[in-house]
């Protein structure tokens, strides 16, 4: 498992993460420059390649963002070395005006795009579908289905970038790319890194008007090209039964496919397509020909069974499609084996052998009163007491909260409920430059730090600039937290713990003209709210700076130095049960003894930031004894 | 021989070290020869949120979701998180759920308002549970990885209850093995310790009700 088989010189078996094979598969190829920022589901890329990659001659950067990592890749290939970045879908429209042009000018050597979508938005804003990227950009596509075919996929992508001189696409999904399996290790064959002469003409890279109509040309032929070779790939897999239906389907689809035919004892034909931008006209066409009916399965848009109708026209007017234009399918969510099987049946006519809407309803009748467990902040998290502080510091204030992606995000949810915006990394600023205009309310912005320098230095520039009146809210602690506490361009270390230069927040902001800035310390949560107040009351822009390490990087840190994690306990001959400490700070380690009705804290969850006995009225709240 | 298919629904909360579970399981299989597939969690979930990972065992299993009704064991290491993904069991199978609740803020908050309420214990869940099937074993994990000498070695005592199954197609010996290689040495002699306990609390909650391996 994990980082043990990733660095294995093989060859051999291992179990591990499709993230994990991915790198894997990378590695293999020589692969010479890295760089990525964090974001679900492709994170384990990043974290694997850092951890690794003290171990082997290549050059990692966690970069500020994702088209910064990309460009740097490009860059890296430009000169003639293989890189790879990843990044999840919402990460591609950061990184996408370069991955545009990058299609024109091309790259000398292999570069590999991972780009992850997350169905189901489990940790995303929205279920954006990635693969109309690659068409749009003219970027070769591939899509595996699992831990294996992920790894070889990799290395046929660079060996496809260097013979095309194309960057290449890799489409995952949320559960391809968080599926562990089976993977065969080739051996390990790595070397020397070395600096390359730059031996292209001046101009090559140039994509503007001329050059780039040229260019244009020249793509459209390379496509041309590409989709011949796909024709023939057996990264495309036809299983053919003789029946007249058949499926088409990729990535996470064909998984479920899969095993729904076997749960409904059917034996479709199956096209299972790897290459799915350009995709194999003559293949897909050969495949629906003898077909009367033919089932595209697919998450997210209907983008195979787009092609399949437009293809069909000719191949087999009289062929019945089925997907979710005819309704069986969704648009919507992630797809199980359940879900697949109820929209084959449908669509054939059959009974599925399960009911699994009497078993939803007999299980929603047993779970009846079974509290939800949303996401929510980690005890010890410093965002629980900036949150407070701030609820405290704006009492009586009537404002706007345009907040930001992060951990800080998961405020919204219950039983907090509070934050009024979010698109996406770093907009908190923009939208809160149109609010001010817009709105009779106080505009408050909060960002954590990792997304300030990701995305939000344009805003700032521009709130600045405009002298508009906001109040900015930085949550720095240290990290970036929500995709495993990465370090970012506020550590003084990056991938493989090297050496980084560290950027000062309020130098920073200093240098762009923020002059009235205010710190506070989140576990200091009653001294925070006066400044806070003060802060939020002057006209901005303004910048309040939330200072405290992400609980679960403090205590990693804590363990590695030997320290033992303290917890508080409630004395209950205290307690007057005020529920201060429940009703206004929701820790997961705090509930309330259903005997005595006083609260009670869970020694095996508390991280003792004091925070809870700060604000306890009674003071019941202390050290536990004997710690 | 093709091992038989088996699939395992894990259920937690957020930072009881399920992946790690899965992972022990993964591997214990890559060694024996076995494969195994996994849908796992990772990400914004994981913070003190529900979480679950589908473990599937089987040559021919493509899909890494289990279907609804479709899991031999369900294995949970807190015990509202049993109850949580209840659809996924099959008729008449197998919940090994540990005993521990952690109550989420939610449901503290409701329960702050009404003074004559109380929440939803261990025994709710293996009552409710036991209209589906017979097969619970309740097993104190948090007691026991304690006297293994570390509390955080609850995963492990619920793998080595899980370990003795007669219907688990991975053997005790590739368990035992895969534990020892995925943690850290230091840790070794714990964990190897509430493996063992988790399974003599097997002998006693379980293998009354399932066959047991011995």
């Amino acid at each position: 498992m994990g980082v043990a088989d990733v660095v294995k010189e093989g060859p051999g078996r291992a179990f591990v993460l499709c993230n994990e094979a991915i790198v894997r598969g990378a590695l293999e190829a020589d692969v010479k420059v890295v760089s990525a920022y964090p974001g679900s589901p492709t994170t384990e890329i990043l974290d694997t390649f850092s951890e690794v990659s003290p171990k082997f001659d290549l050059r990692m950067e966690i970069a500020s963002n994702e088209k910064v990592a990309l460009e740097t890749c490009a860059g890296a290939a430009m000169v003639g070395h293989r890189s790879i970045t990843s990044m999840k879908s919402v990460g591609m429209n950061v990184a996408s005006d370069s991955f545009f042009s990058l299609s024109y000018t091309g790259v000398k050597g292999g570069m590999v795009v991972v780009v992850a979508d997350d169905p189901q938005a489990h940790s995303s804003q929205t279920e954006q579908d990635g693969r109309p990227f690659a068409p749009n950009a003219y970027v070769p596509m591939l899509e595996p289905s699992d831990p294996a075919e992920a790894k070889l996929m990799v290395k046929r992508a660079f060996e496809l970038s260097e013979k095309f001189g194309v960057p290449v696409m890799i489409r995952t999904t949320t559960r391809v790319s968080h599926q562990s399996g089976m993977v065969e290790l080739d051996k390990l064959e790595r070397r020397p890194f070395e600096k390359l002469a730059w031996e292209h003409p001046p101009g090559r890279f140039v994509t503007v008007a001329e050059s780039a109509r040229t260019f244009k040309h020249a793509l459209l032929e390379r496509t041309r090209r590409i989709q011949a070779e796909f024709e023939a790939s057996d990264l495309n897999r036809v299983a053919t039964t003789g029946s007249d239906v058949g499926v088409i389907t990729s990535g996470a689809g064909y998984n479920y496919a899969v095993d729904a035919a076997k749960i409904l004892g059917i034996t479709p034909s199956i096209l299972k397509l790897g290459t799915t931008y350009p995709l194999p006209r003559d293949l897909i066409a050969g495949f629906i020909k003898g077909l009367k009916t033919v089932i595209v399965v697919e998450e997210l848009q209907p983008y195979l069974e787009l092609h399949v109708h437009a293809i069909a026209k000719d191949a087999n007017p009289g062929l019945r499609i089925f997907g979710k234009w005819t309704g069986h399918f969704s648009e919507a969510l992630e797809y199980s084996p359940d879900i697949v099987v109820e929209g084959m049946s449908g669509a054939l006519g059959l009974k599925a052998p399960v009911d699994y809407k009497a078993i939803m309803n007999r299980a929603e009748e047993l779970k009846k009163g079974l509290s939800d467990r949303p996401p929510t902040f980690c005890p010890g998290c410093p965002h629980r007491a900036t949150l407070y502080a701030l609820k405290q510091a704006t009492k009586g204030m009537k404002h706007i909260l345009s907040t930001d992606i992060g951990c800080y995000s998961m405020s919204f949810l219950p039983p907090l409920q509070y934050g009024d915006s979010l698109l996406s990394m770093g907009a908190c600023l923009g939208m809160a430059a149109g609010m001010q205009y817009a709105a009779k309310e106080k505009v408050v912005a909060m960002i954590g730090d990792s997304t300030f320098y990701h995305a939000s230095l344009p805003g700032l520039v521009n709130a600045v600039h405009h002298d508009d009146d906001l109040t900015l809210i930085i949550l720095d602690n240290e990290v970036t937290a929500m995709t495993g506490q990465q370090p970012h361009p506020g550590s003084d270390y990056g991938a493989g713990n090297r050496p980084t230069r560290r950027l000062v927040l309020e130098d920073v902001l200093k240098g762009f003209g923020i002059t009235d800035i205010t710190i506070v310390d989140p576990y200091q949560v009653k001294d925070a709210v006066g400044p806070m107040k003060e802060a939020l009351s002057r006209k901005g822009p303004n910048v309040i700076i939330s200072r405290r390490a992400c609980a679960l990087y403090a205590d990693r840190n804590k363990r590695k130095r030997g320290e033992t994690i303290q917890s508080n306990e409630v004395d209950k001959d205290v307690c007057r049960r005020p529920y201060t400490c429940v009703r206004t700070f929701h820790c997961p380690a705090i509930s309330i003894d259903d005997d005595d009705r006083k609260s009670v804290i869970s020694k095996e969850l508390c991280d003792r930031c004091d925070v809870c006995a700060k604000l306890c009225p009674f003071g019941s709240i202390r050290l536990r004894e004997g710690e | 021989m093709p091992a038989r298919e088996h699939s395992i629904y894990m259920s937690g909360v957020g930072g009881q070290g399920l992946v790690l579970l899965s992972n022990v399981i993964g591997s214990a299989c890559a060694a024996a020869g076995i494969r195994a597939l996994t849908g796992e969690q990772h990400g914004l979930s994981q913070r003190s949120g529900s979480i679950n990972v589908h473990m599937r065992i089987g040559e021919e299993i493509r899909s890494p979701l289990i279907p609804v009704g479709g899991a031999d064991v369900i294995l949970s290491l807190e015990a509202l998180e049993a109850l949580r993904y209840v659809e996924y069991l099959k008729p008449g199978g197998i919940v090994l759920m540990n005993s521990r609740v952690q109550h989420p803020i939610i449901e503290t908050a409701e329960h702050m308002k009404d003074k004559t309420a109380r929440y939803m214990s261990a025994e709710d869940v293996r009552g409710r549970l036991s209209k589906v099937t017979e097969k619970i074993a309740v097993i104190d994990a948090l007691s026991i990885a304690k006297q293994a000498g570390n509390p955080l070695t609850e995963n492990i005592v619920m793998l080595g209850t899980l370990s003795t199954l007669e219907e688990l197609p991975v053997p005790e010996d590739a368990l035992r093995q895969s534990v020892a290689d995925n943690v850290p040495k230091k840790a070794l002699d714990v964990n190897l310790k509430a493996f063992e306990l988790g399974k003599q609390a097997a002998f006693e909650r379980l293998c009354n009700m399932v066959k047991c391996r011995k």
